[in-house]
């Protein structure tokens, strides 16, 4: 009865969603302020009924209803009651339904705060929201839906992939949809911007603390990402440069390409035209990320074949998608006005220049990421693209933005002297390049890549604070962005902190240990004191207890794990993990050999969590622009 | 509750979305009634034929009225059954038989009470029936929660009428293993095990008790070291 109805509410979400795109346009075109109320009303509405649908599903998750096929694909009796609900977006389906609620969330979010937008604008940035809408609650109710039943019931589920067991799991993919979803706000902006040719500096107003807001989530999304593959894969890895990582990571380096120009046309009325393409980008390869995770094409590009009404839709979704985007782009672009003029040496340029390298190392990452897809596709033959790649080619491509993050808040708008501003940031770059060579030799050896990440971190740092002193000296006091726009940048430099120290300075030890073996790594001792037994409801485990020593005082006691899952018989590898400030104690538990003896894995991971510190500043320095914007935006 | 009333609100529910909004609108249209009234009139007609017509083609209304039938079903053959068994009792009560079946079937439905009370009858009616006190004990035991005192020494009786009473046995053995006398425990069951067919559901349960039944022996003699278990050992915590 429940999941039947949660059918029939997604049923009329569909229509709802294509009766608000339609009279939405509609209304726009032929100024009908009823239909544009209808298309308001149909958004509200398709909230609510794809809440109920997605509430439908949770349900069925929670009372165990195998007749349910999703359910009994994804779930067990054996599974807590926590992981029942998120196993409701642990599947193909859920997971696009998670992102239709999440896509009409944000819809009714734009109709209820986008009260004083102009009518027209306001209809058709809704209009075609609920078109995005109706293609996803399409493809869900005809080739993925997850209301299909079984009769009768099978006696028990088949369970859930033990690594989606796991509170990362619960808030990650939440998280990531929140940033995807919130750049449809941005898409449907610059669409409605080209249909009706006006873009000016109240639009970029308008847009600015949306995609802010969307570049938050999933700049939260994929920072989760990877701690979860840090602590959950059981080796410490932090970027893998896997298919569905760099899936993420293309629509964040658009975002944070499309966050800076947007800045650069609400203060100058510039890169109108630049910035409607990144909005479009950053969405449809938000799109393109879903589909590569979700399809199956990662796993196997035969999957993605084995069910063709699936990936034809997909195809056929973003052909048109991104085609009809491009045309009208093409068409339409012309029509917005280009404006402010600005000088071969300006912040214009610098953020133009930025955005030119975020683009450019996107680039990169899209071929290795596709390349090889497209190869295995065509039968062409299998290529691996992996870190040795992305480092060489994506890696020397960030220095020069990060080295332009420092200068570019010091430049003027419109007109900059270098001969100038140079001469003021002396001390910073000359700061920043004693550290860099200086501070690696307060670890063991002196390493490039940790001074590379040094220096460049030290610039960063300085020269933000710096400019935000002087900055504030001149004006007698800041806008909240700009703290803001300070944060975000200081973070980055404490994530490139981490990266830098934690790839040049990690160190592991795979060793054979039998029970009061100890085996040393760095300043630490490890003793194995045996592993026994563990019951769960779910799995069984084999839990090792490692005592860790630092110059024979017992510092603390790891628990690693090694699980059995039951209904699916899947072994999984729970690593335990000493979080420090300077770096993390890792330790895993690899095969049983005979005797009472385990293969161990131990890892130093030294500044590691900087990385995730810096990535919470950098979200956090986004959530107060958008606050500071927003503020503004509402003022007027 | 029927599935189609439930389409049936989510329609309402949808048009008021999309009305409520026109609605409003209708100061402000007053000279253009046709703007108001092509919208209303498309809306009501199409969306609640569509969502029918959608919810037919895609979804498994037929789910609804399977699962109900089977139910039903099941519900309606046991309690008919019950029902005539009843009815015939009423009309011929001295059958022993037929009171022993009727308190089986309330034990199956958890009619403690009235399985007590209809096997009591049965008792009465065949005293030396082994059968039938067995089962009496077990009524019993279900109601009490417990199988000592009196069920206990309905077991007894049962036995001494017959050592091979399946049920008796079965009581027997488990109230020795409730008292941790897992040997005891096992005299009864092993016993049990062989009077049953093989390959039944019945016999299945039994083997693997008598497994747990073993395991608990075994590390209750290990635990000690002795050759019986004292009545007051300690029994270790089985491994899971």
């Amino acid at each position: 009865m429940i999941p039947e109805l949660g059918h029939v509410a997604l049923i009329i979400a569909l229509q709802l969603a294509l009766l608000q795109g339609i009279l939405g346009l509609a209304g726009a075109s032929r100024d009908n302020a009823a239909w544009m109320a209808m298309a308001r009303g149909a958004a509200g509405g398709q909230l609510l009924f794809v809440a109920l649908g997605f509430l439908a599903l949770v349900w069925s998750f929670l009372v165990n209803d195998f007749s349910v096929m999703n359910v009994a694909d994804h779930s067990s009796r054996f599974l807590p009651v926590e992981y029942r609900i998120t196993a409701a977006w642990g599947s193909h389906e859920g997971s696009f339904l998670l992102w239709t609620l999440l896509m009409s969330a944000w819809t009714v979010a734009v109709v209820m705060l986008g009260r004083q937008l102009p009518a027209d604008l306001h209809a058709r940035v809704i209009g075609i929201m609920g078109l995005l809408s109706f293609c996803f609650l399409a493809y869900l109710l005809f080739t993925s839906n997850p209301f299909m039943r079984l009769h009768p019931p099978p006696a028990n589920g088949s369970d859930l992939n033990p690594l989606l067991q796991d509170p990362g799991m619960i808030i990650h993919p939440p998280l990531l949809y929140m940033g995807y979803v919130g750049f449809s706000v941005a898409f449907a902006f610059a669409i409605a911007a080209l249909i009706s040719g006006k873009l000016d500096e109240a639009w970029a107003r308008w847009v600015r603390p949306w995609t802010l807001m969307a570049w938050v989530f999933l700049t939260l999304g994929v920072m989760v990402g990877s701690w979860w593959a840090y602590y959950e894969l059981g080796w410490g890895g932090w970027w893998f440069w896997d298919p569905s990582e760099n899936a993420s990571l293309m629509p964040w380096l658009a975002g944070t390409a499309l966050v800076h120009s947007l800045a650069v046309t609400e203060q100058r009325g510039a890169l109108r035209v630049w910035t409607v393409f990144l909005a479009l980008a950053a969405f449809a390869l938000s799109l393109l990320g879903t589909f590569l995770v979700r399809s199956g094409v990662l796993s196997s590009v035969h999957a993605f074949a084995l069910d063709p009404l699936r990936g034809l839709f997909i195809l056929i979704f973003l052909g048109i998608l991104i085609g009809a985007s491009l045309i009208l782009f093409a068409r339409r672009a012309g029509a917005v006005k280009t404006a402010g003029d600005f000088g071969t040496i300006s912040r214009e340029t610098a953020l133009l220049t930025g955005n030119v390298l975020l683009l450019a190392a996107l680039a990169t990452v899209l071929l290795g990421t596709l390349y090889p897809l497209i190869l295995d596709a065509f039968g062409l033959g299998k290529i691996s693209v992996g870190p040795p790649y992305f480092n060489a080619v994506f890696v020397p491509m960030m220095v020069p933005a990060l080295l332009l993050l420092g200068i570019a808040p010091w430049m003027r708008w419109g007109r900059e002297s270098l001969t100038e501003l140079l001469p003021r940031l002396r001390w910073q770059a000359a700061a920043a390049v004693l550290i860099g060579l200086a501070l690696p030799f307060a670890f063991a050896e002196w390493k490039w890549q940790a001074a590379l990440g040094l220096a460049l971190a030290a610039w960063m740092i300085l020269a933000t604070i710096s400019g935000l002193v002087v900055r504030r000296r001149a004006a007698g006091g800041l806008p909240l962005a700009a703290y803001g726009m300070g944060c975000a940048h200081v973070g980055l430099a404490i994530g490139v902190i981490g990266m830098g120290l934690v790839s040049a300075y990690q160190s592991e030890k795979t060793v054979a240990m039998q029970p009061g073996d100890s085996a040393s790594l760095g300043q630490y001792e490890f003793v194995f004191r045996g592993a026994e037994e563990v019951p769960a409801a779910n799995y069984s485990a084999m839990r090792g207890t490692v005592e860790l020593k630092k110059q024979g005082q017992t510092v603390a006691t790891l628990l690693p794990e090694k699980r059995i899952y039951r209904s699916s018989r899947i072994t999984m590898t729970e690593a335990a993990i000493r979080y420090g400030f300077v770096g993390d104690v890792y330790v895993a538990m690899g095969e049983p050999l005979p005797g009472g003896t385990w293969s161990m894995q131990l890892y130093l991971k030294p500044f590691v969590g900087w990385l995730w510190g810096g990535a919470l500043l950098m979200a956090l320095g986004g959530l107060l622009a958008a606050l500071n914007l927003r503020n503004k935006g509402a003022m007027e | 509750m029927n599935p189609w009333i439930g389409v049936g609100a989510c329609v309402v529910v949808a048009l008021v979305f999309l009305l409520v909004p026109l609605w409003r609108q209708k100061s402000a249209l007053a000279g253009r009634r046709n703007a108001v009234r092509w919208p209303a009139l498309g809306v009501l007609g199409v969306l609640p034929a569509l969502t029918v017509g959608l919810y037919l083609y895609l979804g498994a209304p037929a789910i609804i009225q399977e699962q109900a039938l089977t139910q039903a079903q099941s519900n309606y053959d046991v309690d008919g059954m019950v029902k005539a068994l009843e009815d015939k009792l009423k009309a011929t009560p001295n059958d022993p038989e037929g009171w022993y079946a009727l308190g089986r079937a309330y034990i199956a439905f958890e009619r403690y009470a009235e399985a007590e009370d209809a096997l009591r009858k049965a008792t009465t009616q065949a005293p030396k029936d082994a059968k039938i006190i067995a089962q009496y004990a077990e009524a019993m035991a279900l109601k009490q929660g417990r199988l000592d005192g009196r069920p206990l020494e309905l077991v007894q009786e049962a036995l001494e009428i017959s050592y091979e009473e399946t049920k008796a046995l079965e009581l027997a053995g488990l109230a020795a293993f409730q008292k941790e006398k897992w040997a005891e425990a096992l005299h009864y069951w092993r016993r049990l095990q062989k009077l049953l067919p093989k390959d039944t559901e019945h016999h299945e349960a039994i083997a693997q008790a008598v497994a747990t039944a073993e395991r608990k022996l075994d590390l209750s003699l290990g635990g000690t070291g002795m050759p019986l278990p004292p009545p007051s050992a300690e029994p270790k915590k089985a491994p899971h």
